[in-house]
């Protein structure tokens, strides 16, 4: 990973269209400012290792518990 | 048609009929084409099948049969992605994990936006919201 020093107003810009800002540093966080195009999602990072956690784990499922999922959600009487 | 081989055995589909997300879905960027699989069984469950990677198959379901109130429109940018219009109809859907003891969730924070018309979807994680990435079926 490429590590870089800047201060508070200091920014820097990856490739041409993304623009990252240090806005300013206080109580122990510090604040960014991106500019970024729209289509260039941007989300925290923990949020986003949650969510690709989640489909990992979505994609291993067993048809056999599906098939029995699928009968107990059609009449209603979903196992609890 | 073309056949690949699946972990529930083989599966032809139509190269030209395929459900197309342009980006992936969250972490997982390379799976891109996807065969909606025909339900074998009555119910809100169905799933596609990954053509990248024939390992990987997804059970997706309409969350608005569970969570009535639950709304997710593309933005500007989203609609771009699925190549339509403001006027065009997006569905929302939600990928369901079934984990081994069968109490299944719906990842209610990282919904799929599908177009019929294009028949493309995206995968979006809701901002500030307090819809659970493992959210159970209401009781």
């Amino acid at each position: 990973m490429l590590v870089l020093t800047r201060k508070p107003g200091e920014g820097f810009v990856i490739g041409d269209d993304i623009i990252i800002k240090i806005v300013e540093m206080k109580g122990g966080g510090v604040r960014i400012g991106i500019e970024a195009p729209h289509d260039k999602k941007i989300y925290r990072q923990e949020i986003y290792d949650r969510i690709t956690l989640e489909n990992q784990a979505a994609s291993q499922w067993n048809m056999t518990d599906l098939d029995t999922l699928s009968d107990n959600l059609s009449t209603g009487t979903t196992k609890k | 048609m073309i056949k690949i081989m699946t972990r529930f055995g083989e599966v032809e589909y139509d190269p030209d009929n395929l459900l197309i997300f342009p980006a992936g879905l969250i972490g997982l960027p390379n799976l891109r084409s996807f065969i909606v699989m025909p339900n074998r069984k009555q119910g809100p469950l169905f799933w596609i099948q990954s053509v990248d990677e024939p390992e990987i198959a997804f059970v997706l379901t309409d969350p608005t049969n569970f969570f009535l109130d639950y709304v997710v429109k593309p933005d500007t940018a989203e609609r771009s992605s699925l190549q339509i219009d403001e006027e065009d109809e997006c569905y929302v859907l939600s990928v369901v994990t079934v984990p081994p003891d069968q109490k299944i969730t719906l990842n209610l924070a990282a919904p799929v936006l599908f177009a019929p018309k294009t028949n493309r979807a995206i995968q979006v994680i809701l901002e500030n919201t307090e819809y659970q990435t493992r959210t159970p079926l209401p009781g």
